[in-house]
């Protein structure tokens, strides 16, 4: 019984490892809030709206990995 | 003109306070002039910790506001006469800081003193936005524990967005300190690593604090632990002060215990 609760133990730190790496990911993805985000939207709208007429847009910030992008989708006018 | 640190950690009562109290005087120990600011209005405690909440008579709100002068409100430590402490404001809120005074009181510090050191207070609310808004670098207090790990990077999150200086497009220098680390959880894996907390944070490491009985000693009686140079977390606090003050001091392994196997077998070797 000594060895299963000596394995059982040794684990919690890598747990607490991967569950912490799982939640801060998931709360990164979750606060796209940088204070530029409404300047930068009603910038690139006007850029597109110069060629093409558009509806909206969406800015989402994404990981992979150790990468991180800005996805960024804009909407079409019919 | 000094350089204006904040001390964040998201969650509380992760010894936040303590470790401004003990940096202020080991960075005043080593000669460099340093005033330690509390942030946290409405909850201080940074008088209590190093030993001079009978010495307040003005706090920073009053300076703040006019009603007193810088001189007046700080408080000279008798331990270090390059200490010196400016109080929180019991009375008052967090609501109470506006971002243009909170300005004008850091630039008026950082005229006088090498190292402005703010103590954030507790969570992600205004009063730790208006101490980490005209931050030059942050220190990170957290422990090696998982609610702490997570808040500390919300705190961060912020901290990138709402700084002054990354609005402006510079950086903003993060730095970690790992406190309460118990050797003995660390090897049998009971407790995170710190190369796995850096990992997890995306953070440059400042200093790994040791749990340490003494600390609690250090503050009923108002001597941050840093003067107790038999205690492993003062001395902790003074490789980590001299670190900030620009020496070279390696990182010492405190998660291995001195009764590890491993060092006595390397020991019969020596």
């Amino acid at each position: 019984m000594f060895i299963f609760d000596f394995f059982k133990k040794k684990q919690s730190a890598s747990v607490a490892k991967d569950r912490l790496t799982i939640a801060i990911m998931s709360d990164r993805k979750d606060s796209t809030n940088y204070p530029f985000m409404d300047e930068m939207k009603a910038e690139i709208i006007d850029v597109v709206k110069k060629y093409i007429g558009v509806r909206g847009i969406e800015i989402k910030k994404e990981f992979d990995g150790n990468f991180e992008a800005l996805s960024i989708d804009v909407m079409l006018e019919k | 003109m000094g350089i204006v640190i904040a001390v964040i950690s998201g969650k509380g009562g992760v010894g936040k306070t303590t470790a401004t109290a003990n940096l202020g005087l080991g960075i005043g120990l080593n000669d460099k002039k340093c005033v330690v600011v509390d942030f946290d209005i409405g909850q201080r405690n940074l008088d209590m910790i190093l030993g001079l909440e009978n010495r307040v008579v003005y706090d920073m709100v009053q300076v703040m506001e006019g009603e007193a002068s810088l001189k007046q409100a700080l408080i000279k430590s008798k331990m270090s006469e390059n200490l010196h402490f400016l109080a929180a404001s019991q009375s008052k809120d967090k609501s109470v800081l506006e971002s243009e005074k909170v300005k004008l009181l850091v630039t008026e510090l950082k005229e006088s003193f090498d190292f402005v050191i703010l103590d954030s207070p507790a969570g992600i609310e205004s009063g730790f936005e208006h101490t980490i808004e005209f931050a030059d670098a942050a220190i990170v207090v957290v422990n090696p524990e998982v609610s702490s790990i997570r808040d500390a990077d919300r705190a961060i999150g912020i901290l990138d967005s709402k700084s002054n200086k990354v609005k402006n497009g510079e950086e903003v220098a993060k730095y970690l300190i790992i406190n309460r680390i118990v050797a003995d959880m660390v090897e049998s894996g009971e407790m995170l690593k710190s190369d796995d907390i850096l990992d997890i944070l995306d953070i440059k490491l400042l200093g790994k604090v040791p749990e340490d009985k003494g600390v609690i000693d250090a503050s009923n009686q108002g001597k941050p632990v840093v003067l107790d140079k038999k205690s492993i977390a003062g001395q902790a606090y003074i490789r980590i002060s001299g670190r900030l003050c620009g020496q070279q001091i390696d990182m010492k392994d405190i998660e291995v215990s001195d009764s590890s196997l491993f060092k006595k077998i390397v020991g019969i070797f020596r």
